[in-house]
């Protein structure tokens, strides 16, 4: 019977139909979970952005905080501290060297200055280009001014002629990639609200 | 084959059979994820549940399978469990999925299951061959946990994050690199040779 022509195709079709059925079931049923994951990472990552403190991570603490200072203008994120406003966060994206990159970054109100920048997917080398995401990269640019930055280098390596940034030991390729498209949101992001 | 105990083939697995320093499979993943310990202990954690379960369905429709397609059905079986381990993640350790990024489906594409599935799962019993699976999985687990010890601890002087060398260390930014990681493994594999080779000529001897 194992012979016949029918019986694997049949074998093969069951068992994919049954294995299916039970990813189906597991993604359905934690569709809503994941969906709430992503939504209340991204909270998580603007509010570091604008380097508004939590009193704890959780995420009946970090939705209400969020709520209550931030609001939304399609894909640009508006901080009002008592009416007043803070800053803007917008997504900045590039090529990295595995996959896309994906950060948003918060500039002051009077865009002289970047409040933060927060990485939200990034596929790069574990332990090299992966450092991005750490702290002391993403640190760096809390509160940068970047008031006097000539045309579009708003973010420039040292030990580079007017350097204030450190890219990351080991990840050449990562670090030049995240300047470049840093450099290139900011500038189209600026261009456009100062010609308004 | 002798009868096998599951102490038999846990020590097959862990040592005697390792599937990274003995059966040479598996390396391509060795070398990759093995610069972090964390990185190291969750893609063993994965491999071990991929494989045991893998082998255990395997092993268990081995005789409702028709032996020229029994292939396409392993990769299918593998590659279900690789997917419901990454759900799993996403759902209910977002941080630690986010942390591993492409190395969870990257275990679809480890040699070491399908090749217990091919040598073990498809001529024994479900329950050995599911403790095979985690034999196997454990086995890999150890080695990719050795290498990545001096990996972390010379490369970054840490381990699992925790800093342990002060800054007197200079890191070695070498043994982040997969280039560190050949040199590791084939010590590894020499000196685990070397006790084996020794063990084995003592035994013939006597």
């Amino acid at each position: 019977m194992k012979k016949s022509f029918l019986y694997p195709i049949v074998f093969m079709s069951l068992l994919t139909a049954i294995f299916t059925f039970i990813l189906a079931f597991m993604e359905f049923g934690t569709a809503e979970r994941v969906q709430q994951n992503l939504e209340l990472e991204l909270q998580r990552k603007i509010l570091y952005v604008f380097n508004i403190p939590v009193v704890d991570n959780s995420a009946e603490v970090v939705n209400a905080v969020f709520e209550d200072k931030i609001t939304q203008d399609e894909d640009v994120f508006i901080y009002k501290e008592d009416g007043q406003t803070v800053g803007y966060a917008f997504p900045a994206k590039g090529p990295g060297l595995w996959g896309g990159i994906e950060t948003y970054v918060g500039i002051s109100e009077d865009y002289s200055t970047i409040l933060g920048l927060a990485i939200i997917t990034q596929n790069e080398t574990p332990g090299l280009g992966g450092r991005i995401g750490e702290e002391e990269f993403l640190s760096q640019f809390r509160n940068l001014d970047v008031s006097s930055a000539v045309e579009g280098g708003y973010i420039t390596y040292r030990p580079a002629a007017g350097g204030n940034v450190d890219a990351v030991a080991g990840a050449t390729l990562t670090s030049k990639s995240v300047s470049t498209f840093l450099n290139e949101d900011i500038h189209n992001f600026l261009a456009e609200r100062k010609g308004e | 084959m002798a009868k096998q105990t599951a102490k038999n083939i846990l020590s097959m697995g862990l040592w005697v059979d390792n599937p990274v320093f003995r059966q040479l499979i598996g390396i391509c993943s060795a070398l990759a994820v093995t610069n972090l310990m964390v990185n190291s202990l969750v893609m063993g954690i994965g491999l071990t549940f991929v494989t045991a379960l893998s082998s255990f369905t395997i092993s268990a429709i081995r005789q409702f399978t028709p032996k020229h397609i029994r292939m396409m059905v392993q990769v299918l079986i593998i590659a279900a469990y690789v997917i419901m381990v990454d759900i799993y993640l996403k759902a209910f350790m977002p941080e630690l999925s986010k942390a591993l990024g492409p190395y969870v489906g990257l275990i679809i594409t480890n040699c070491i299951i399908m090749g217990r599935a091919e040598a073990y799962a498809q001529k024994n019993k479900p329950i050995p061959s599911f403790i095979d699976g985690v034999a196997n999985g454990l086995g890999y687990t150890g080695v990719l946990l050795f290498i990545a010890f001096f990996r972390e601890l010379m490369g970054f002087g840490t381990l699992f994050g925790v800093k342990i060398l002060g800054d007197w260390w200079t890191s070695w930014t070498i043994m982040i690199m997969p280039p560190s990681a050949f040199f590791l493994l084939a010590i590894v594999i020499w000196i685990t040779h070397n006790i084996q080779d020794k063990k084995s000529k003592e035994v013939a001897k006597s």
